[in-house]
């Protein structure tokens, strides 16, 4: 009985430990022989001969040497694997002199880096962005790293909340980013240059930045308005509330395109978050904001003046030269409106209201010209008309036409 | 004056010819017009044509500018340069009714075959004038309408690329193109055209006008002869009136639809959609575009181009095919039909394929 007792105790101790066991060592499924993938012929790999061995090693004993099977590599040691030849400077050189090798240092200083030095393989190693078995070059519009779809590939995990959850990350910035000005340029005019996820924080070392470094990530693109933000009162108003700079008015990822109608005090002035018309520099919002409509307005005007006269067939080319300058005001100005003062805004703005005022002058003279000639035609059509009918009189007196 | 000039010059001998011209009277009459509308209406591109020279810059750099600004700084320059297109407009319309109520007439028998293919040969010139004024503005349509219609001799065996290279200055449009045909609408034309103008007005004046075979015949049934009035002032008169009812034509063309300048041609850019040609040679481009690529082994645009040549040719020495009995006029008049039917409805096909 004792000694039933003692087996029964030892096989539930082990069926125990068995179960701890199973569940502290990775899955079994991780170091099981799966069956061999086969590598895209435009893998990057397969075009430069690297071989399945160059990554798996030898293949597991037993496999054929016709299908040969290898052992699956265990995410967290993907990265490392993949350093093995893309850190090394003199290796890489052999297939592209000017290629880049610091891709792994950049990858162990971002979040995903960190997290799967921890053991967390749930975060993005290498394949996940590039593929395993089909890695394209990145300038091939097909990669999944190409600037066209790497907002897509960053979405697979992203913008999937039960992932995204456990790590306290908002999986709703896919979709803000869909919506943004910047996703327009990239997505819908094809401009390569856009900004995707990656050319904000980053594409090997990942990282969401800081408060105190977003206005450093704006101007890598936008560069004058981060000039002009850094020397406005405001910068240090910011810095000392914490605010994250360009954020504050522009959101993150939802990214619109400004309007003049921001500044102000009503919806939707950005302004009126933080400030109404008894708070400190409410004349210069309110300056600027009237400048800016007010520019824009009367160019609106300056143009469907122009167009009246040019559909009526006058040319108007120095309208047209005064309205790109006045757009060009208009433009500078939305720049200049991150100056927070008025000084420098007030000048462009009489720029631009000179631009206005010789596009107006130009479509009004255009359609002065049009009286003009139309004048001059009822003129001369009048004394046509009186010579034809002098003419007619004249033939009528001839003398009878005679066989 | 007078005295002085006749000791000098037959004046008394022209105002004799003057005094005893004569113009038949007669059904048909209205149709002698038409060469005298189609005289005025090149006497404007002559006049328009010169005083545009005076601002206009032959190179690609400065031909588009140089065209505005004749539209917008020069006093009347906008009157000058859109009467300018519209009158070449109206030219080759006059140019191609003078033509045909000449063929239906059968004004081109005997003696009048040299008249005939001086005039002939004067329709291809107005044509020669349209195909490289169009360009000289270097707007967008010109520059690819000037490569399409350069391209079609290419399709000549052996010369055509020589010829496209010729036509063009270069394997391309270039300001090349430009400049030789700047060179040909102001100086070779105008120098062909004065003779075969010469020499068709003196023609006329020889032979006089030509009176319809079926006028002639009903006139010798009748017994009796057919009216003529006097050249001056009667017929002289009219035309004026005609002509003075064109001038107003133009001024209001000129005026309410004015002659567009168009987008600067850039030569990088592709060519955009739907472009044709001027009105007058849309025929020929509807036709080009309709014959099949090859047909039995030889180029379609080959075929095509022979077709139009012999027609051309036909054309220039129909007095001599035309043997002067009841039935060949009728061939001429049924094969007249036929064309005048396929150039219609080849230009209203390429307007309407153009527009949907």
């Amino acid at each position: 009985m004792t000694r039933t007792l003692v087996v029964l105790f030892v096989v539930t101790v082990a069926l125990a430990g068995a179960v701890v066991v199973r569940a502290v060592v990775p899955a079994p499924q991780e170091v099981q022989p799966r069956q061999p993938a086969v590598p895209d012929a435009a893998d990057v790999h397969v075009r430069n001969g690297v071989t399945c061995e160059a990554c798996h090693g030898t293949p597991l004993a037993g496999s054929s040497a016709t299908a040969p099977i290898y052992a699956p590599i265990a995410r967290t040691a993907i990265a490392p694997l993949c350093a093995r030849c893309h850190a090394d400077a003199a290796y890489m050189r052999q297939f592209a002199p000017q290629v880049r090798v610091d891709q792994y240092a950049q990858y162990q200083t971002s979040v995903h880096g960190q997290q799967m030095a921890k053991g967390e393989t749930r975060v993005a190693t290498c394949s996940d962005c590039h593929s395993a078995h089909g890695v394209l070059h990145v300038r091939d519009t097909r990669s999944p790293v190409a600037p066209a779809n790497v907002a897509g590939t960053c979405a697979r995990c992203h913008a999937d909340a039960d992932l995204m959850t456990p790590f306290d990350r908002s999986p709703e910035a896919f979709s803000d980013w869909k919506g943004s000005v910047h996703a327009a340029a990239l997505l819908e005019r094809g401009d390569l240059s856009a900004p995707t996820c990656s050319t904000c924080h980053g594409s090997h070392g990942a990282t969401p930045p800081g408060v105190d470094t977003v206005a450093n990530v704006c101007a890598q693109c936008h560069v004058r308005e981060a000039e002009l933000f850094r020397a406005s009162p405001k910068q240090p108003v910011f810095a000392a509330m914490e605010l994250a700079d360009c954020l504050v008015c522009h959101n993150n990822h939802a990214i619109e395109r400004p309007d003049d109608s921001w500044i102000g005090f009503e919806s939707p002035a950005v302004c009126a978050i933080c400030h109404d018309e008894t708070t400190n520099g409410a004349n210069v919002i309110r300056s600027v904001g009237d400048g800016l409509r007010a520019l824009r307005r009367d160019t609106d005007e300056a143009v469907s003046l122009v167009a009246r006269a040019e559909e009526a067939g006058v040319l108007v080319e120095d309208g047209h030269l005064a309205l790109a300058s006045a757009r060009e005001a208009h433009v500078r100005l939305r720049v200049l409106v991150h100056a927070f003062a008025a000084p420098p805004f007030d000048e462009v703005l009489a720029e631009g209201r000179t631009a206005v005022e010789a596009a107006r002058a130009a479509g009004t003279a255009g359609l002065d010209e049009l009286d003009f000639r139309r004048t001059g035609l009822a003129i001369a059509t009048l004394f046509i008309l009186g010579f034809l009918v002098t003419l007619y009189i004249k033939i009528r007196r001839l003398p009878p036409i005679t066989n | 004056m007078k005295a002085w000039l006749a000791d000098r010059l037959p004046v008394a001998e022209v105002e004799a010819a003057i005094a005893h011209k004569t113009v038949p009277q007669h059904r048909h009459s209205i149709w002698y017009y038409l060469g005298g509308m189609t005289l005025f209406f090149f006497g404007v591109q002559v006049v328009t044509g010169i005083l545009l020279l005076l601002y206009y810059r032959p190179s690609a750099a400065e031909a588009y500018d140089s065209v505005q600004f004749i539209m917008t700084r020069v006093p009347f320059g906008w009157l000058i340069r859109s009467i300018h297109s519209w009158a070449a407009n109206l030219l080759v319309a006059a140019a191609f009714i003078h033509l045909f109520s000449v063929l239906f007439l059968k004004a081109y028998r005997r003696p009048r075959e040299i008249t005939w293919i001086t005039g002939v040969l004067l329709l291809f010139v107005i044509l020669a004038f349209g195909f490289t004024g169009y360009l000289l503005p270097w707007n967008e349509l010109a520059f690819f309408a000037t490569r399409v219609g350069t391209d079609i001799a290419g399709a000549v065996p052996f010369v055509g690329e020589a010829t496209v290279r010729f036509l063009r200055g270069g394997p391309e449009v270039t300001g090349a193109t430009l400049t030789r045909f700047y060179g040909v609408h102001v100086a070779v034309l105008p120098a062909i055209a004065t003779v075969l103008v010469g020499l068709h007005l003196l023609l006329v004046q020889y032979h006089g006008m030509s009176v319809p075979p079926s006028v002639e015949s009903e006139a010798r049934r009748a017994g009796r002869p057919i009216p003529a009035m006097p050249f001056v002032p009667h017929f002289a008169l009219r035309d004026l009136f005609g002509w003075t009812v064109a001038l107003a034509m133009l001024a209001g063309l000129s005026a309410f639809l004015p002659w567009e300048l168009g987008v600067r041609a850039d030569p990088f850019a592709p060519a955009p959609a739907g472009i044709q040609p001027e009105w007058y040679f849309l025929w020929t481009f509807q036709a080009l575009k309709l014959v099949p690529a090859t047909v039995l082994g030889v180029s379609g645009e080959l075929i095509a181009l022979v077709g139009m040549t012999a027609g051309a040719l036909a054309l220039v020495f129909l007095p001599m095919l035309d043997r002067n009995t009841d039935r060949s006029r009728a061939i001429v008049t049924w094969a007249a039909i036929g064309a005048l039917g396929f150039m219609v409805a080849m230009t209203l096909l390429a307007l309407v394929g153009g527009h949907s």
